[in-house]
């Protein structure tokens, strides 16, 4: 449907994980919405099965700087997250792991005690508060083990995974929780392993919000997308509520849409730089941001990969990227010498991303030996809690615009003590587990761009402490509310798309009932 | 500014610079191509052939990768600069001649210079992205249309023994009860 730019209307920006998960909400509901989109609206049938295409065709390249001692900064400087700018947002690109946080993880605070240089907060809502949303993020995706859907099977990546595990002694490795089809499900098939995954599925085997649902809130006529639709801005009137936004279209013509109600879904980057660039004579430090929290405390988890060589043939880029979990590294044991935990999850990459991300930089007969084995590497994926920090931050850049003029974000990031004494612990323990099963030749991968990345405005009970209250609307503007990771107080040591989902569907119940009874 | 593959893995503060001060400088008036004599194009080969060794690489790929350093190399003034000094060093420290183990000390001692990054971070990405390279490798590309891996091998591993993929049968009380567990022996811990 056309919604008329003039019509104050309820105005999603970002269709990614939390938005298009809005959007379809609110579409359900019966209320109509737009939905702006930076990128284009790319179908399974634009996808490309090759690294570079598809990477240059989706990614967020827009211009970005960055900071701090974090590898990422030495290494891709101009390229601090990799995420999509796409209807469908990072949902495309997304590799499918499912985990909900546990119990202990939205009260980091009260469990792990006061961390130096950590600005740990509970959440004002627990997992009891969560699990019927879980429930429901997992029925939306579909998640493998959960709810009555089957396990994908064991590629050839899992079962040297799944077998090193078993010989350290780890109990709790299986292939999913998975957002992939091992069997037709809400009308999109099972998977065909075809290895493509960051690039986006063609098969639609893979949830995502570009097929399902975004699909379904079109379907309803309520939902006004918008793609190539780019915000710069958000308005407000005198009272103090938001009334507008300003976006460029595809045209590079500036429009403004007016709104009476705005949900900011843009990732944890692309959220916090709006409210910023919003900035006004009444809100100075810009929007939503009394407590001077926006922006700070950005976590990207814990990361790190290894891969290690074998003898023997693996082909470890044939099949599903991400459908190997184990998770009994995911515990508070502060005898490990670090609080929270860490999961390990299969991952491959093609000769062309494996040679980039490997050990960035590195050159020479080793590395050429490790490469020269290609047919024979398996590979995991480390993901584990890492605190907030207040200074780790996204800012508005001082030198550095974007394409349309507006000042870009920088993203600072140091590692924290406890993030590096967790990953040097990971990295041996995966090095035990592939030593384990034969491993002749063992490269530990430092952090890639940021795929995770949570926290700059966060989620608090008191308006002092963090952005937005338990709902995800802003403590400042009762109308403004914010979507996406960016609201995770902390980010715990599960992959965070199941949560954004089962967040969005409990805001999006919210909003529809606020919307019914006529608050907003 | 465009966004290429390559600008993003080298990082732009530096180039940019370089090629605004240089930008006056018309490319195509100049008629320079830097590392287009025979004698630099080997000078280039050798030095991606000692960055990334593999024997049972041909040249083919080792010359497309030449190419493409040569090309991205002259994409402006500030670049062309650079690639023409970096190759003068080569050439004055008698790149050509060195044995294997000399030719990478030398590269060794050159690590982190404009050129030296140019021309690993250009081929890293360029061999690794040539097709002849993928087949030696064993990588077998773009899958969807052939129906993807599901009939052809992404299970047929057979040295290790087939292991389980469901769950554990003690995962739930794994994740709720030993948490809340280890959460109270922690928070007696800190009470204490």
């Amino acid at each position: 449907m056309n919604i008329d730019k003039n019509e104050s209307a309820v105005v999603i920006i970002g269709s990614g994980a939390g938005g298009g998960q809005m959007a379809h909400q609110l579409t359900k509901e019966g209320i109509a919405c737009v939905c702006l989109e930076a990128g284009p609206h790319l179908k399974p049938e634009d996808y490309s099965n090759d690294e570079w295409s598809a990477f240059l065709q989706m990614a967020w390249l827009d211009a970005r700087g960055t900071s701090g001692s974090w590898r990422v900064n030495k290494d891709f400087p101009g390229l601090p997250t990799w995420l999509v700018k796409a209807v469908g947002g990072t949902t495309t690109h997304w590799a499918g792991a499912t985990p909900r946080f546990l119990d202990y993880e939205f009260k980091t605070r009260s469990t792990y005690g006061e961390i130096k240089g950590a600005n740990l907060l509970d959440w004002p809502i627990t997992l009891q508060d969560m699990e019927p949303y879980y429930d429901k993020a997992e029925k939306a995706i579909g998640s493998t083990h959960r709810h009555g859907r089957p396990p994908l099977p064991a590629n050839n990546n899992y079962k040297v995974f799944a077998n090193g595990a078993e010989r350290v002694g780890y109990q709790y490795y299986a292939t999913g929780p998975y957002g992939t089809n091992a069997e037709p499900y809400d009308g999109r098939p099972g998977s065909i392993q075809d290895g493509f995954n960051f690039q986006g599925d063609k098969n639609s085997s893979k949830w995502s919000t570009a097929v399902s649902e975004i699909p379904k809130a079109l379907k309803t006529g309520l939902l006004d997308l918008r793609p190539q639709s780019h915000v710069v801005q958000i308005t407000h009137d005198s009272s103090g509520l938001v009334d507008a936004v300003i976006y460029v279209d595809a045209n590079g013509d500036v429009q403004r849409q007016a709104a009476k109600v705005v949900c900011v879904a843009g990732n944890s980057i692309e959220s916090p730089r709006l409210l910023l660039n919003s900035a006004s004579d009444m809100f100075p430090n810009g929007l939503a941001n009394s407590s001077d929290q926006v922006g700070r405390n950005y976590m990207r988890h814990m990361t790190g990969s290894v891969y290690a060589r074998f003898e023997k043939e693996v082909n470890f880029y044939r099949g599903e990227t991400m459908a190997g979990f184990i998770g009994d590294e995911v515990i508070n044991d502060p005898s490990r010498g670090f609080v929270g935990g860490y999961y390990m999850e299969t991952l491959a990459l093609g000769p062309a991303f494996l040679s980039s991300f490997l050990d960035p930089g590195a050159w020479g007969a080793d590395f050429a030996k490790m490469m020269d084995g290609y047919s024979n590497i398996a590979g995991m994926w480390l993901v584990g809690e890492d605190m907030p920090q207040s200074t780790n931050r996204v800012t508005l850049s001082d030198s550095i615009k974007d394409q349309y003029g507006m000042p870009a974000p920088n993203v600072h990031f140091d590692d924290h003590a406890n993030d590096i004494a967790m990953r040097e612990y990971a990295y041996g323990k995966a090095e035990a587990l592939y030593n384990s099963v034969g491993a002749v030749q063992i490269f530990r991968t430092p952090p890639y761009p940021s795929t995770h990345n949570l926290g700059t405005n966060r989620m608090s009970a008191k308006p002092e402490d963090g952005v937005v209250n338990k709902w995800g609307q802003t403590h400042d503007i009762k109308n403004l509310f914010v979507s996406d990771g960016s609201i995770m107080t902390t980010g715990a040591a599960a992959n965070p798309t199941l949560t954004i989902t089962a967040l969005a569907i409990r805001q999006g119940e919210y909003l529809a009932r606020e919307l019914k009874k006529g608050n907003l | 500014m465009k966004f290429t593959r390559r600008n993003f893995l080298l990082g732009t503060a530096s180039s940019s610079a370089v090629a605004s001060i240089f930008g006056a400088v018309s490319i195509a008036e100049a008629k320079i191509v830097a590392g287009s004599s025979s004698t630099d194009r080997k000078l280039i080969f050798k030095m991606i052939r000692t960055l990334y060794p593999h024997a049972s690489f041909p040249d083919g790929p080792y010359e497309r990768t030449t190419d493409d350093v040569i090309n991205k190399g002259n994409a402006d003034a500030g670049k062309m600069i650079m690639m023409r000094d970096g190759l003068r060093d080569l050439a004055d420290a008698s790149f050509q001649g060195l044995s294997f183990k000399n030719a990478t000390s030398y590269l060794k001692s050159i690590e982190g210079s404009a050129f030296f990054n140019h021309v690993r971070g250009t081929s890293v990405v360029t061999l690794y992205n040539d097709k002849e390279v993928w087949d030696i490798l064993g990588y077998e590309g773009a899958s969807f249309d052939k129906g993807g891996y599901i009939n052809r091998g992404f299970n047929d591993l057979d040295w290790l023994p087939e292991p389980r993929i469901e769950e554990h049968p003690d995962h739930a009380n794994f994740f709720t009860a030993t948490q809340k567990r280890l959460a109270a022996v922690n928070q007696n811990n800190i009470n204490q």
